[in-house]
């Protein structure tokens, strides 16, 4: 296509030209980063736990304080859970994927390894927890009855009742022991050294906030008692959910009547609180982005308009010496395409530097070289859709404009 | 070359239907020079416009170098107007954001022609009409007969058979109305049919015959008794 005149005609309209180029720079710019970081929260919210999430329950009753017979009650508070019908496994946990609060530990491969091997490692404590959570243990055993200690028993005694042995999640094993298995290793976890005794295929830690290292956790022999936050972890069958959460705050009520349930959800819903704000702000990204391309759509329509108008009588001489509609309409697609790989090219300098900002300030990655040309075909089309209507006037000038003004 | 027979040309408005052209009849042959006078809103400009296809018509019957154009589509007229004929207008019509050479490049564009074959065209048509040195001017930046002349260079790069001109002089002063007509008897010479709609009787008398439009039709001036009153008034001005 004739490109050399056109761009001599721009050049004739600097002014104008540059406001729609600078507004296309600025749209592809944001609305680059913005795709970037709803990519990137909808991966995050796409991140797998590792658990049957559609048959879990999660019951959050207050303790009355620290009791003398905690352990029996819980004991028996579990056993009555399991006589409700429809539910298949129970315990008592300390955390589970996506809750809110964590427990969490460094890692060192010897105690007098200065700096951790691993900074932050979630642990997750509670009977059977790889059977009620429906975690696929890949290498290794699960644990044993007698292998397990009380919370507060481990908790007060210091090293002496730790647990000795851990199971951690595949992704911790091959960070740790990048060329090896990690059954039979020895770690330690804060002061107290375990032996690896069997690798969980995926749990994924609560609070996360680095998604990279989010499927890092470890498991230790503590059974629960009601303190600090654990809860009542319930798994049924999916269809069961509802009747099974409901039979369960009645009978947790029924065992001890000044019991306060504070929370009783499904996973589906703790996931969905979870996330809640990721998609929030994934859907702001998308508005705001929308928001852009209309606006900038509209200068699109609004200067082409203007330029049709403008050179009505300039259409219909072209017309007159010889332009076919399509001629006329061919020539407002090229202009806007014109305009726009100026303001696109222009605008991944500046989704570079957005990016940059980004990433010096709110640690983001760097933007995938392929949102470029995403960004690029996407205001392409934009400017060809908005300029469509204007160009089809345009086409529409009848020659004899050229005589009569 | 242009044989227009019983021709109509009716413009309605949601008020009134003017007939710009009722029965009209004119046979411009290959290689005249014609000049169409009349007086004003007589249709002469209504003429030129059906005549270079930019219009149709509404009745009557049209026949350009032998084809009949009501039967054609835009596309065609199009290609017609590129290739056979070139316009002169009386507001020259050079697009003011184009320099002299990209303008007179405008049809030979549309005609799909190479590049080389372009840049030789354009600098030969600047030469005839006297403007080589000011290809790279802007047309704001040339005097009235400057531009009519770079007009001219444009209608003729793309060499047409029919040449069609619309008071092409009638922005212009008598000396600078006097090297274009010049320069257009001269194109005549070379072989080009010329029609040319004309106000100024001293340009109409140096055409090969003349052609006067009254109230949308051809009239033979010795007959129409309208005439008397118009040569005198031609007379009156001059
Ligand atoms: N688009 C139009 N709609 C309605 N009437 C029109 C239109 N164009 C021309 N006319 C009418 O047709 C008639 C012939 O107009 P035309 O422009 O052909 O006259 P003309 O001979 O060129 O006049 P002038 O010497 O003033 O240029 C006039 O009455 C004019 O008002
Ligand atoms: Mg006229």
């Amino acid at each position: 296509m004739d490109i050399l005149p056109i761009l001599s005609t721009l050049r004739r309209h600097k002014v104008t030209a540059a406001l729609v180029i600078l507004e296309i720079a600025l749209t592809c710019a944001i609305v680059c980063n913005a795709v970037f970081l709803v990519g990137q929260r909808l991966d995050n919210i796409s991140t797998p736990s590792g658990i049957v999430e559609n048959e879990l329950l999660q019951i959050t009753a207050n303790g009355i304080g620290d009791q003398p017979d905690a352990h029996a009650r819980i004991t028996a508070d579990l056993a009555g859970l399991r006589q409700i019908s429809g539910v298949d496994s129970v315990t008592m946990a300390n955390q589970v994927p996506f809750g809110s609060s964590s427990w969490n530990s460094s890692i060192k491969l010897s105690l007098d390894q200065k700096r951790p091997t691993v900074q932050s490692v979630t642990v997750y404590y509670g009977e059977d927890i790889p059977k009620v959570f429906g975690v696929e243990i890949i290498a290794g055993r699960a644990f044993q009855t007698n292998d397990y200690t009380w919370f507060d028993d481990a908790a007060k005694s210091g090293n002496a009742t730790f647990p000795k042995i851990a199971i951690i999640s595949d992704a911790l094993a091959r960070k740790l022991f990048p060329d090896g298995n990690a059954v039979g290793k020895t770690i330690v976890t804060g002061t107290n050294e375990v032996r690896i005794v069997g690798v969980v295929k995926r749990l994924t830690r609560p609070s996360i906030m680095d998604y990279s290292t989010a499927g890092y956790s470890m498991l230790l022999p503590i059974r629960m008692t009601m303190s600090m936050g654990a809860s009542f972890i319930i798994r049924t069958q999916p269809a069961e959910r509802e009747r099974v959460l409901a039979a369960a705050v009645t009978k947790l009520k029924a065992m001890d009547n000044r019991r306060v349930i504070t929370e009783k959800r499904t996973f589906d819903d703790v996931r969905k609180a979870y996330f809640a704000s990721d998609r929030a702000m994934t859907g702001l990204l998308i508005g705001v982005c929308v928001a852009l391309m209309i606006v900038t759509a509209l200068g699109i329509v609004g200067l082409g308009s203007f330029w049709v108008a403008q050179r009505r009588r300039q259409i219909g001489v072209r017309r007159a010496l010889g332009a076919r509609r399509k001629d006329i309409l061919r020539y407002f697609q090229t202009e806007n395409f014109l305009l726009a790989t100026i303001g696109i090219v222009i605008g991944m300098v500046m989704a570079f530097g957005i990016n940059l900002l980004l990433m010096a300030h709110y640690e983001l990655p760097r933007l995938p070289a392929i949102y470029f040309p995403v960004g690029a075909v996407l205001l392409w089309l934009l400017g060809q859709v908005a300029v469509l209507g204007p160009a089809l006037r345009a086409a529409s000038v009848p020659p004899v404009v050229a005589t009569r003004g | 070359m242009l044989k227009m027979t019983h021709l109509a040309k009716v413009y309605r408005t949601e008020v009134v239907e003017t007939y710009a052209l009722r029965d009209f009849n004119i046979n411009v042959k290959e290689g005249e020079f014609v000049a169409v006078t009349g007086p004003s809103g007589s249709g002469k400009t209504t003429f030129l416009t059906i005549a270079g296809l930019l219009e149709t018509f509404t009745g009557g019957e049209y026949h350009l170098d032998g084809v009949e154009v009501s039967k054609l589509d835009d596309n065609a007229r199009s290609r017609i107007r590129n290739e056979k004929i070139g316009f002169i207008f009386q507001a020259f019509n050079l697009i003011p954001d184009l320099n002299v050479f990209d303008n007179v490049e405008v049809p030979l564009r549309y005609r799909g022609m190479k590049s080389a074959e372009r840049k030789q065209r354009i600098m030969d048509a600047l030469e005839r009409v006297g403007l080589a040195s000011r290809a790279k001017h802007y047309p704001a930046e040339l005097s009235g007969g400057q531009q009519q002349r770079v007009a001219i260079a444009r209608a003729l790069a793309g060499s047409p058979r029919l040449l069609l001109a619309d008071e092409p002089t009638g922005n212009l002063d008598t000396q600078m109305a006097r090297s274009v007509l010049e320069l257009l008897e001269e194109i005549h010479r070379e072989g080009a049919t010329i029609v040319m709609v004309t106000h100024d009787p001293e340009l109409a008398a140096r055409a090969q015959r003349n052609v006067h439009v009254i109230d949308g039709q051809v009239v033979d001036l010795a007959e129409d008794p309208r005439f008397h009153a118009n040569a005198h008034l031609v007379g009156a001005n001059s």
